[in-house]
């Protein structure tokens, strides 16, 4: 059963390596998400990534690298409790894919949990159908008396 | 930062069943096993058992009806699911667009260069 989906598409105006870069280098990765990066973009070498101070109730999240094919596809499973090897039942799996695109790069991005072994033969993405049914409704909870 | 999403209602609305019927509760108002599957392709026995997770979960209400239970939605979890999840979605944006904001500098610096 999958717990989350999330899928989302942009067009970037650079290179399909330079976004490569941008999008698995821990250099890059802690000025567009956590305050600190510490993995090797080697797969399956355990790593982490730190939000805030740790000593002041920041929080160390574990992160590991699943696959690295420069400059088509980055992909890392995170949120696995620390010390266990990431699994499908474990963590949520990122995919960065990388379309060359006219100058720039299309990049395909997901974001999927799992937490039971059976994984559904009907992707049915829980925020495409979910969310459009519920806007309208819940404008309608928002004016009712 | 990363958002919380609870497990429960994760479970609960990652089942195409389950937000189909959803659905149905909030287009009818509310809904027993029986006409629920009625109009799904499941048993009145598994749309009971979607039910009992819907119920768990928060998504929904029960209230007695003869032999039945009668299901409705809350509107208040309602609400609260739909802000988790946009809270997720939200989150995954800002930093797609951080990526973009970082690699187009760095491709215009690179392209002055050369």
């Amino acid at each position: 059963m999958a717990i989350q989906s999330i899928e989302r598409e942009l067009y970037i105006e650079a290179s399909p390596d330079v976004v490569f870069e941008v999008v698995s280098d821990p250099e890059h990765v802690r000025h567009w998400w956590p305050d600190e990066a510490r993995y090797k973009v080697i797969p399956g070498t355990p790593g982490e990534i730190v939000f805030g101070d740790p000593e002041a109730g920041g929080k160390v999240v574990a992160l590991t690298v699943v696959e690295a094919r420069p400059p088509e596809s980055f992909s890392f499973r995170w949120t696995q409790p620390g010390g266990e090897p990431a699994t499908p039942g474990n963590s949520l799996l990122v995919t960065f894919d990388l379309v060359p695109s006219g100058e720039g790069t299309l990049l395909k991005f997901s974001e999927t949990g799992f937490r039971e072994e059976e994984v559904r033969a009907d992707h049915v993405n829980g925020w495409d159908y979910f969310l459009p049914r519920l806007a309208p409704y819940i404008a309608t909870v928002g004016v009712r008396p | 930062m990363t958002t919380a999403v609870d497990d429960d209602l994760w479970s609960a609305i990652g089942d195409p069943t389950r937000r189909r019927m959803l659905d149905l509760l909030l287009t009818e108002g509310a809904g027993t096993a029986t006409t629920l599957s009625r109009q799904l392709p499941v048993t009145r026995q598994a749309v009971a058992k979607h039910l009992g997770v819907l119920d768990r979960a928060g998504l929904v209400r029960a209230t007695p009806a003869g032999r039945e239970k009668r299901y409705q939605v809350d509107d208040a979890e309602l609400e609260r699911a739909a802000a988790q999840l946009a809270a997720v979605g939200a989150e995954w944006d800002a930093r797609l667009n951080r990526i973009k904001r970082i690699a187009e500098a760095i491709q215009t610096k690179r392209s002055d260069n050369g």
